[in-house]
């Protein structure tokens, strides 16, 4: 199994340097090239100080250099081993010192003038947050509703779910976004949740279980997150939660129907044990199968959710940064949501092979 | 296609006919291919009927879009007697080619004297030359005034004209009459749907979005299937190193949210493109949208390469062209067919979003980048900016899945039983 693992794990680096690759030379062919947003900018100073700062961005950056160069040097950038540079910013002469372990350095975003590390440290939470939010209720939703309706196959429940199903499945996120917004967190209609945001903004002084204060009932910091997180993750899940429960039905009923279980049933087994005990775990194997797409789409969704609710997160940074052309942080952004997508499909194989004692990776 | 070719059987061949020892099937029977039986089982099903309904409406919005909304009528006649025909003027090579092919394939399907392969290679012949006729000979005025009529009217000039039933272009942003933002729709109104936030009006836009969603959803698509079908096909039928680096690949566009790179690629795409911009935007979905075919082209290959008819296409020594495409592809194909019509409504649902994000298309009627201005930048929410455009992806999108369920049900028998059990 480790050994598995570890050679998954080293899989990975070509992946992640082809996907890192493609997308700083799809910014390196584009108008301006690689530091495009830094020399936008520079419109707006008078031309003895643009000068200054592109000469500066020159030396620090290399901007003019070739492009593979430049991706050369990122990558050690944000390698961990390697060696000490030291710039020096006169010149722009680079000194190579001690080879060795050191700490990846995601860069420095232009745009923002921050550290992408310190960004991202912010960034990431939410997003993280939103999708691990979102996953379980998907899960335990799709796997309880799908037992049901195979269950109860051909009754009311189930006809209506399946002809549902595909409409939910079918809803853009973007529309029933803007639908719930507009309707549901609006002054002129009905001001039921919060239009954007995480927090509200007097959320840091309340405490953190809703409880009586001086001035009556206080939700507290914890209802208060909550009652922002409903409807974005209302939104994020249904598309997933659709394509789910129709496996799960299709699966149980695949399972219901076969060999084994008839012989359970033959044995005598009641029919509670012969669904719990025999045939949900079987049908569970399809629904971890399709976990290693879902994640990626999920992270996808969040992007579009994120912006619609003005959430703070990945998704909302990487729109800002790529309309900034803000390279350090495009490119961090990929590393990372690809690292995420990557480990996700990774875990699904794992949680594969946990599920089904038939399958081992030695 | 060579000699030996020909002899060799394969399933995706039609079937030999019936020697005389053997009982012969009902004459219609023998007579139907996969391909008609794939077609006559879609339309048995409700869902796939009610799908192809609503693309044929979107269909003939699509290509009547100019006849429908447009602020030119069709004929004027002054009150000094003179007869003009505006609409004409501003048609251009695409407004024209449309209907006349249109009209040519609603023909040449109700023709069923030919065979299926005769009509479709006159259509594409006559399309070809119909298109360079057009592109050759129509030269639209470039300058448009869409006022033109309506001040005209206000003149008094004009006896009696006959107008397109939504009398407004979908980028007339009505000057002359005060920009009316925001208007909301009122039926029997001038603005059925209301205006968006330019001033121009909703439900000329939606017409003509018909036209750039179902040639977004067609185009790349298109693309993606066929980028797919190789790369899976080479993968497949090689396997080894070819197969541990093509996987890589598909891994690296898998692994990052197809949404991520559309938007890097279409952000940093030059503006000199921007006339081009729809095109760029279809063949980049394309480009990021092959990954799923390529995987299921790569399963079905690596399970045909080891069977006995196309060990015998190799050994006859056909070329790799002839055995991965003639021989491998019409029995790897089925999946790929149910996965792309799901992939037009993916491919639709992208532009939307890139739309809606507003990094899609510029100044085009799209119905993304109407949903996107639903909500005002004070917070203020249009409702008929965010409904009815967000119910047309939404139908469009559904049609498509409905069509996708039901070829996948005619095609394999196997998941019909599973999921209506």
């Amino acid at each position: 199994m480790l050994s598995y693992i570890v050679r998954r794990l080293v899989l990975m680096i070509p992946t992640l340097l082809g996907m890192t690759f493609l997308v700083f030379m799809v910014m390196a062919m584009s108008p301006g090239g690689i530091g495009g947003s830094l020399l936008n900018e520079l419109g707006q100073l008078d031309s003895q100080q643009a000068r200054a700062q592109k000469d500066y961005y020159e030396r620090r950056y290399g901007i003019r250099d070739n492009p593979l160069v430049q991706y050369g040097r990122w990558l050690h950038q944000v390698s961990p081993i390697g060696f000490e540079i030291d710039v020096n910013l006169d010149t722009g002469e680079r000194r190579w010192n001690n080879f060795g372990f050191k700490w990846p350095d995601l860069g420095r975003s232009l745009a923002m003038k921050r550290q992408v590390t310190e960004i991202f440290a912010e960034a990431l939470p939410v997003t993280v947050l939103l999708n691990v939010l979102t996953t379980p209720i998907i899960y335990a939703l799709a796997i309880l509703l799908g037992i049901y309706a195979a269950r109860h196959r051909g009754r009311l429940f189930d006809v209506l779910s399946s002809v549902s199903l595909l409409a939910l499945w079918s809803l853009p996120t973007i529309m029933v976004g803007t639908l719930l917004i507009g309707f549901l967190a609006n002054r002129d209609y009905l001001p039921w949740f919060p239009p954007a945001g995480l927090s509200s903004l007097e959320a840091h002084n309340m405490a953190f279980l809703p409880g009586w204060s001086v001035d009556g009932w206080e939700r507290g910091w914890l209802l208060d997150r909550l009652w922002h997180l409903t409807l974005p993750v209302v939104c994020l899940l249904y598309g997933s939660f659709a394509v789910l429960m129709k496996l799960m039905r299709t699966s149980v009923l695949e399972n219901l129907s076969s060999d084994f279980i008839r012989t359970a049933r033959a044995k005598g087994v009641t029919e509670h044990r012969v669904l719990w005990g025999h045939a949900f775990r079987n049908s569970l194997l399809p629904l971890i199968t399709v976990m290693a797409g879902i994640l990626p789409s999920l992270l996808g969704g969040s992007l579009i959710i994120e912006y619609i609710f003005s959430i703070p997160g990945m998704g909302q940074l990487m729109v800002e940064a790529i309309r900034a052309r803000d390279r350090e942080v495009v490119l961090a952004n990929t590393l990372v949501i690809g690292l995420l997508g990557l480990l996700s499909i990774l875990i699904a194989d794992l949680l594969y092979a946990v599920a089904d004692p038939r399958v081992s990776y030695e | 296609m060579s000699e030996i070719d020909a002899l060799i059987p394969h399933p995706g061949m039609p079937a030999p006919e019936p020697t005389a020892l053997v009982q012969p099937p009902p004459r219609d029977q023998a007579r139907q291919t996969l391909l008609g039986m794939v077609i006559q089982r879609t339309f048995a099903n409700t869902g796939a009927v009610i799908g192809i309904a609503w693309l044929g409406v979107l269909a003939v919005g699509a290509v009547g879009a100019p006849f429908l909304a447009s602020s030119y009528p069709l004929v004027v006649k002054t009150t000094d007697g003179q007869w003009f025909f505006p609409l004409f003027r501003y048609l251009t090579a695409v407004d024209v080619m449309l209907p006349i092919l249109m009209i040519l394939a609603i023909a040449l399907v109700s023709l069923r004297r030919f065979s299926a392969r005769k009509r479709v290679v006159t259509f594409f012949l006559a399309g070809i030359v119909v298109a360079t006729t057009c592109l050759l000979l129509i030269h639209p005025q470039r300058r448009e005034v869409f006022s033109e009529h309506r001040e005209l009217q206000a003149a008094g000039k004009v006896q009696w004209s006959i107008s397109p039933p939504v009398p407004y272009s979908p980028r007339d942003r009505q000057r002359d009459l005060g920009y009316p933002t925001y208007l909301p729709p009122a039926l029997g109104g001038p603005h059925w749907m209301g205006t968006e936030s330019s001033g121009s009006d909703v439900f000329s836009r939606m017409i003509h979005a018909c036209r750039i969603a179902l040639s977004i959803g067609f185009i790349a698509t298109g693309i993606a299937v066929v980028i797919g079908v190789i790369v899976g096909g080479l993968m497949g039928y090689f396997s080894g190193v070819i197969d541990l680096l093509g996987m890589r690949l598909v891994e690296i566009f898998s692994a990052i949210p197809t949404l991520f790179l559309l938007l890097t690629l279409v952000a940093v795409m030059p503006p000199e493109w921007n006339p081009y911009r729809l095109y760029a935007i279809m063949v980049l979905i394309g480009l990021t949208g092959w990954v799923g075919y390529a995987r299921f082209v790569r399963a079905e290959f690596l399970k045909l390469r080891k069977q006995d008819f196309v060990q015998a296409a190799i050994a006859c020594g056909l070329p790799l062209r002839s055995v991965l495409f003639r021989h491998m592809l019409p029995n790897g194909v089925a999946p790929v067919l149910v996965e792309a019509s799901f992939g037009v409504a993916s491919a639709i649902m992208f532009e939307s979003v890139l739309s809606f994000l507003g990094v899609g298309l510029v100044d085009e009627p799209s119905w993304g980048q109407m949903l996107g201005e639903a909500i005002g930048a004070a917070g203020s929410f249009k409702w008929w900016m965010a409904v009815f455009p967000g119910l047309a992806i939404f139908f469009t999108v559904m049609a498509y899945n409905l069509i996708g369920e039901a070829l996948r049900d005619a095609i394999d028998p196997h998941s019909q039983r599973s999921t209506m059990l």
